[in-house]
């Protein structure tokens, strides 16, 4: 862990610095007419959780975050290999 | 396999791998149930910590090259990261923001606005086509360091 441990105190006290500033910018998003539209329309979501086998419960969220996660990833993939393929043949 | 805490690549490979596989638990409410999804979220800062310092280098170069002449694929992979950062961001507040058990725990009353809701779900299901991405952008060194580890050799 020397990669992690070499000057790890002031690293963090940036990382964590900047993240709660941007985090701080990012909730000011609640005072904008966007937020003002979605607050007086209303939100809801996930209704139809529940009436599915508990297995499933436990199943199939990592089923969705594998295909959220790989199929974009293969495509990419993909798409890189064919870019790198037409540019060695020009 | 044993010697990953002494390469920096192993020790990125390793703690990468816990990032994403503790990303997976952290991002499956429906399974995990949304108590212990709050406290994990907590506690996924840690590899999430972990992995912005174990590329610390590239964090301290990336935005001077980004104006300096690079392929495209290096810019793009730039943009995306901060990208990526950035919806980890507002996944992770917007998370706090809606919280009904860590911050009840806690004593700290929010009052829970629709508008965060949506922000939470969205960014959240977001993030997961964007990782997919970010782990194409890196794919050859994914591979690579796969065989290494496997190898006994290296």
């Amino acid at each position: 862990m020397k990669y992690l441990q070499y000057q790890w105190k002031s690293r963090l006290f940036y990382v964590l610095a900047i993240s709660i500033l941007v985090s701080v910018m990012l909730v000011s998003l609640e005072w904008t007419s966007w937020a003002e539209q979605i607050n007086s329309q209303g939100y809801t979501h996930g209704e139809g959780e529940g009436k599915m086998p508990s297995i499933l419960m436990y199943i199939l969220p990592f089923v969705k975050e594998l295909i959220l996660i790989g199929v974009p990833m293969l495509i990419t993939v993909a798409l890189a290999k064919l870019i790198g393929r037409f540019k060695k043949r020009k | 396999m044993s010697d990953w805490k002494q390469n920096l690549q192993k020790t990125r490979y390793v703690m990468d791998a816990l990032l994403l596989v503790s990303f997976m638990i952290v991002s499956a409410p429906q399974a995990t149930g949304v108590p212990l999804h709050e406290w994990l979220s907590l506690l996924f800062i840690v590899p999430f910590a972990i992995h912005l310092l174990l590329h610390w280098d590239w964090i301290t170069h990336s935005f001077k090259r980004l104006f300096s002449k690079i392929s495209a694929k290096e810019r793009f992979n730039t943009v995306w990261n901060y990208l990526l950062y950035l919806m980890m961001l507002l996944a992770t507040v917007s998370g706090f923001l809606v919280s009904v058990a860590l911050l009840p725990t806690l004593q700290i009353d929010i009052n829970i606005q629709d508008f965060w809701s949506k922000v939470h779900h969205d960014s959240a299901t977001l993030i997961m086509p964007m990782i997919g991405i970010h782990l194409a952008l890196h794919w050859n060194w994914i591979v690579q360091l796969t065989k290494r580890m496997v190898s006994k050799k290296a």
